[in-house]
């Protein structure tokens, strides 16, 4: 297996290399619509040979995740053609150093560990992975590709474009999630299991100190995709194909699942906590059940009822 | 009665307090029942001791991202500007926000794809894997059928009702018009006698009735040679009938079928009701006071 591997790799990698050597030459081989302004795509590559997006990322999971959570992994693997996924990881070790020697085996760029604690909170890990940094998000409002009422469906691997709030660009932080995000959920160009065509949207937003995630679909009326160009674009239209989630980012630190912490989010309360505070409100129903009967008590005792004049009337 | 008013306020004081503190602990346990779209609670106001090392953010923004030139091509991102703060407890509005993101967002990622002349949507013969299989569209569009036909039946089923309520209506309208309609009519007649009368007619009523009877024609004459009622082969003239219909029923049988009922189920006159069950009039009063004194 391993040599296998081994094999296909270094494959891959001369096929990088031919392909940078190729790569003004592309054009030609390529759809009709790219032959009309050949020049103008020459110069796009020219400009960009330099710059290949290679990155990987590898999804896992913690051991004892929920099956919808589980889920939820799967469908950002089947969003994701850039992406490796692994075995799970036992949630105990998951400790920097261990993570990180995976994602280096991996041969990794990045990463992406949805982390499960006690069967019912999910914590997602996004990070870029030799050193870059990393983020723990606690995630919300999961709702997984096979529910039935997103009805929308597109091409597997086709790169996603992405689109941000504009509150992104607010703060230092959102900054970093954001470069964080177009670099592990943009599919790099000419990716090998990437498809041509672009026929889907990711929304990143923030609202309420939360990033909330979705996937629309593209969808054109039939016989109007080729019209697109005049006029169509106004009856386009999008359907969801979830998954949907919402992120809500407790911590960024500086190196790879560890490191100098460089963000922590002010209002957030782990869940634990909010669970323990529901229990309490619940065990004080008690005591102020039995406060108020004592206080009715001693009410009755320091104000005693007069007698009354008239309870001797009937009795003769 | 002046104690057990004051009782019964002080009951009323205790209730209300109660009222109130369930009023105040219920907004804070509504996100957990929720369980939609479940928001976790969050801090009134930041924590103090929370860091936030802006420079440390923005080295590392510097480390990881991509060169200037590496072109849109490789970033396919485009921003958005949001017009308004979105509610977020507001599912409809907070999805038609995202909605409309994605939307913009797709029209200007066309518009600069189309400048660059790459492809965008996937031609009508290009076949390739999908997200979702085929399977699992076919369940999504059957549950979609499923729900078209639960929408359009019960749709159905409303459009009955009404045009049965309707129709209810409207008998019930004729049955009104009609019952005027005699009404007037009668009347009508009655004030047109009165008025003959009135006039002084010497023929009186006779001539009247011979008047109404020519007016009409043909039923004085035919009810003479044929008797309603009467079969053609009845040599009796109908009589035969009468009779034995009124002889078969003696006056006794009738009194005692109006005491115990005449045909119909047994079943429902046996059942008790309500009313028979609080109806103690059989049982025997003295059993029961003998009890009280028991108890005591």
């Amino acid at each position: 297996m391993g040599k296998k591997r081994k094999h296909s790799e270094a494959e891959a990698a001369i096929l990088e290399k031919k392909e940078e050597e190729v790569a003004p030459e592309r054009p030609k081989r390529t759809l009709s619509g790219w032959k009309e302004k050949k020049d103008d795509q020459a110069n796009q590559t020219e400009s960009t040979t330099f710059f290949r997006n290679k990155e990987k990322v590898l999804v896992t999971c913690s051991r004892r995740i929920s099956y919808r959570y589980r889920h939820l992994m799967l469908n950002v693997v089947d969003l994701l053609p850039h992406c490796k996924k692994d075995n799970k990881v036992e949630s105990k070790s998951s400790n920097g150093a261990t993570l990180n020697e995976l994602v280096e085996l991996k041969s990794c760029s990045s990463c992406m560990f949805f982390e499960c604690r006690k069967g019912k909170d999910l914590y997602l890990w996004m990070s870029k992975c030799p050193n870059g940094p990393s983020v723990k998000f606690l995630v919300n409002a999961v709702h997984t590709m096979e529910e039935l009422k997103l009805t929308g469906n597109h091409l597997k691997g086709s790169r996603p474009i992405l689109t941000f709030s504009s509150n992104f660009d607010k703060d230092a932080h959102w900054k970093l999630l954001k470069e964080m995000i177009t670099q592990i959920f943009g599919i790099p160009k000419e990716h090998r299991k990437s498809k041509p065509y672009h026929d889907h949207v990711f929304v990143f937003s923030i609202v309420d100190d939360h990033i909330w995630f979705r996937n629309y679909q593209i969808s054109v009326p039939h016989n109007e995709s080729d019209k697109i160009a005049r006029g169509g674009l106004d009856k386009m239209t999008l359907v969801e194909v979830g998954p949907r989630f919402c992120l809500n980012p407790i911590k960024i630190f500086g190196g790879s699942f560890g490191g100098p912490t460089l963000y922590e989010n002010p209002f957030y309360i782990s869940p634990n906590q909010i669970r323990a505070l529901e229990k309490k409100k619940k065990a004080g129903h008690y005591v102020k059940k039995v406060k108020a009967k004592t206080r009715r008590k001693m009410h009755e005792l320091d104000n005693p009822l007069e007698a009354d004049e008239f309870s001797e009337m009937w009795k003769e | 009665m002046g104690a057990s008013n004051k009782e019964s306020r002080r009951f009323n004081e205790d209730s209300m307090e109660e009222d109130d503190l369930e009023d105040v602990s219920e907004p804070e346990s509504e996100p957990e029942s929720e369980s939609e779209d479940e928001e976790d609670v969050k801090l009134t106001e930041p924590s103090k001791k929370a860091i936030f090392n802006r420079d440390g953010l923005l080295d590392k923004l510097g480390d990881i991202s991509w060169p200037e030139n590496a072109g849109w091509v490789h970033k396919l991102s485009v921003d958005i500007d949001q017009e308004q703060q979105v509610d977020v407890n507001d599912d409809l509005t907070r999805e038609l926000a995202f909605y409309t993101q994605a939307l913009e967002g797709t029209r200007k990622a066309f518009e600069k794809l189309q400048s660059m002349g790459l492809p965008f949507l996937r031609p009508e013969d290009y076949y390739a894997e999908m997200v979702k299989t085929d399977s699992h569209m076919e369940r999504v569009k059957s549950r979609l059928l499923v729900e078209k036909k639960k929408i359009e039946e019960a749709d159905e089923r409303r459009k009955a009702r009404e045009a049965k309520k309707l129709s209810k209506e409207i008998q019930a309208q004729k049955l009104k018009e009609r019952a005027k309609q005699k009404k007037e009519d009668i009347e009508s007649v009655k004030k047109w006698r009165k008025q003959r009368q009135q006039s002084g007619f010497a023929g009186g009523d006779k001539g009247s009735e011979l008047d109404l009877a020519f007016e009409d024609g043909k039923p004085f004459e035919k009810s003479s040679n044929k008797r309603p009622g009467v079969a053609p082969g009845d040599r009796s003239g109908g009589k035969a009938r009468q009779g034995v219909k009124v002889g078969k029923k003696p006056k006794k049988r009738d009194i005692k079928d109006s005491k115990f009922g005449y045909g119909g189920r047994k079943g429902s006159k046996k059942q008790n009701m309500a009313e028979t069950t609080n109806d103690l009039r059989g049982f025997n009063k003295d059993s029961l006071s003998g009890n009280k004194k028991r108890k005591r």
